[in-house]
């Protein structure tokens, strides 16, 4: 820590922000004086201080939490988007296709994966203050960072075009016409951002995630048997019928693994971290607030599944259906109440992911070309970040329109594409946890390494072992 | 380590430290000092803008690693290009 720590002081001293020439006078960004950026993260430090000052004592729970209250945020928001419409449609088709079975506990363990990859961007964040796009720029040049970034913004594009398709899907239960749904969801992605206020950004899109949670009462109308959920989560079981190495279901385990573990995981949460103003000893209530992420996101994708079992059950067929039309298909089972809840779910899945994947785009561009990169900034100061942001959403949800695309399909590979950009990204990640210049003090532990690593190996074993299936379909017994 | 309270970018004795105890409208435009006392010295816009880590430096090891990886990602890709060609012409 003292080695970094001292480099950057001795790299920061000629560019010690001056004050300006008289009180409230702020700086453009680049004018070496304090911005508007700094202005509104020193507020929320600022009420993160008061609140612990407050929080310390013989109080009630709420004063007592209120500081976590305060820092939750990045970790909640990035698993809740990353429980998105890919996702929870892969988690529909799973449920539709295996019912309650192998692939519950499996799930559960995508997400533990997923936690432990997350929890090293809140410190890479809160000790470098610093993107990921950046840092890999900064210490691996721009060779490797070229082909991050690349994995990144295509990998980030494609799953933008499948949360319009989540979205379209999901109104188009309420007869809301395509181009109404998506233009409506560009408006309001568009809206939020007007707030240029990162923690104004932040709760709003909280809000929204709140209602991922209505996959719990979608999968309660199934009246599930909880006696089978049960003993899927202890056995593993029903395994899929003529077991794992079959093209079908390993394109759904693939799937699956890539509802929860992707790139622009990564660069959202470590760049939100740095937005929201988060320090090194703000790391535990960031691992708080990525735990609690993790578990609400596997609750919800665990529901999504358990909703769509009964199709199973009826000896329903979904190879014909669209991703629009699991909401409609499982109405004659779980009522339409269960099926509104499930179709507003796709819908807010989409929304809130095409907010925060496309605010990942903009961050590691931002990052990398060092433009203004912050939610803090005033529309005009941050015009390209903003521009990249809506440009992205405003490219992914035009080409959602297009007539007679093979939508269910498309978010399936979309899923699989972002497991096969993992383990670079991993590699850079693991690099950088384990770097005394970047985070001190804060390196990964023996474990941490250990489970880190592990997944990264069960990342590529599932890739080749996707890639031997899909090349050899007859090789391990399946097909 | 660095402090809690950075007051690192102000000379002591001038930093007028924005206090958790003053009131919750206290005026940070028009107390600057305030607002280094609450953010880390790396923190602020204009030393991110000016202070950059350096390169890492890469083993032979961790190069081949990266190169192997890059190598898995792009054969990887083509089966899925594979794969769904086939799918758009089988109907998947």
């Amino acid at each position: 820590m003292e080695g970094r720590t001292e480099y950057l002081r001795a790299q920061v001293a000629p560019a010690v922000p001056t004050v300006g020439p008289g009180p409230g006078l702020l700086g453009e960004a680049g004018s070496g004086e304090i911005t508007h950026e700094d202005l509104d993260r020193a507020r929320d430090r600022l009420a993160v201080e008061r609140a612990r000052r407050a929080g310390s004592g013989r109080i009630s729970l709420v004063r007592r939490l209120w500081p976590l209250w305060l820092l939750v945020g990045p970790g909640i928001l990035v698993f809740l988007g990353e429980n998105d419409a890919p996702s929870m449609l892969s988690y529909a088709a799973t449920g539709a296709q295996y019912g309650i079975g192998f692939f519950v506990p499996f799930i559960l363990v995508t997400f533990l994966m997923a936690f432990v990859v997350q929890e090293m961007t809140v410190r890479l964040g809160a000790v470098t203050h610093r993107g990921h796009a950046e840092l890999i720029f900064d210490r691996f040049g721009t060779f490797w960072g070229r082909f991050a970034m690349g994995d990144l913004i295509v990998g980030n594009f494609l799953t933008l075009v499948t949360e319009f398709i989540g979205i379209r899907a999901g109104l188009s239960f309420f007869g809301v016409p395509p181009v109404v749904a998506v233009g409506g969801s560009m408006l309001l992605v568009f809206g939020v951002i007007l707030t240029h206020r990162y923690w104004t950004w932040e709760r709003i899109t909280l809000g929204l995630a709140a209602f991922n949670g209505l996959f719990i009462p979608a999968a309660l109308f199934a009246h599930p048997q909880w006696g089978a959920l049960g003993h899927a989560f202890l056995t593993w079981s029903p395994f899929p019928q003529g077991g794992l190495f079959k093209p079908d279901v390993m394109l759904l385990l693939m799937s699956n693994i890539g509802a929860t573990v992707t790139p622009w995981m990564l660069f959202f949460q470590q760049s939100a971290v740095v937005d929201k103003g988060l320090q090194p000893r703000d790391i535990r209530a960031g691992r708080t607030d990525t735990m609690i992420g993790t578990l609400l996101a596997a609750a919800f994708g665990i529901a999504a599944l358990v909703a769509t079992a009964p199709l199973l059950a009826h000896g329903i067929k979904t190879e014909d259906y669209q991703a629009a039309q699991f909401a409609q298909a499982l109405q004659p089972w779980i009522g339409r109440a269960g099926a509104t809840c499930f179709a507003l779910g796709i819908f807010e899945a989409g929304l809130l992911a095409a907010m925060t994947i496309s605010t990942s785009s903009a961050y590691a561009f931002g990052e990398v070309f060092h433009r203004p990169h912050s939610l803090n900034r005033p529309l005009w100061e941050g015009w390209s970040f903003y521009g990249i942001l809506l440009a992205s959403a405003f490219a992914a949800g035009a080409l959602v329109l297009l007539p007679n695309a093979p939508l269910t399909y498309i978010v399936l590979i979309v899923n699989v594409i972002a497991v096969l950009a993992m383990p670079p990204a991993l590699l850079f990640l693991v690099l950088l946890c384990n770097d005394r210049e970047v985070v001190g003090e804060h390196t990964s532990g023996r474990w941490g390494n250990i489970a880190i690593v592990t997944v990264t190996v069960l990342l590529i074993v599932a890739g080749l072992g996707y890639g031997l299936v899909t090349v050899f379909p007859k090789l391990l017994g399946g097909g | 380590m660095k402090p809690e309270h950075g007051t690192v970018g102000a000379p002591p004795g001038r930093v007028e430290a924005a206090s958790p105890r003053e009131g919750p409208d206290v005026d940070l435009e028009h107390r600057p000092e305030a607002v280094l006392s609450v953010l880390e010295a790396d923190q602020l816009v204009a030393a991110k803008e000016r202070a950059h880590l350096g390169r890492m430096r890469l083993s032979g090891g961790v190069r081949v690693l990266l190169g192997g990886l890059r190598l898995y990602v792009v054969a990887m890709m083509i089966i899925v290009l594979v794969q769904v060609l086939n799918a758009v012409h089988g109907g998947h």
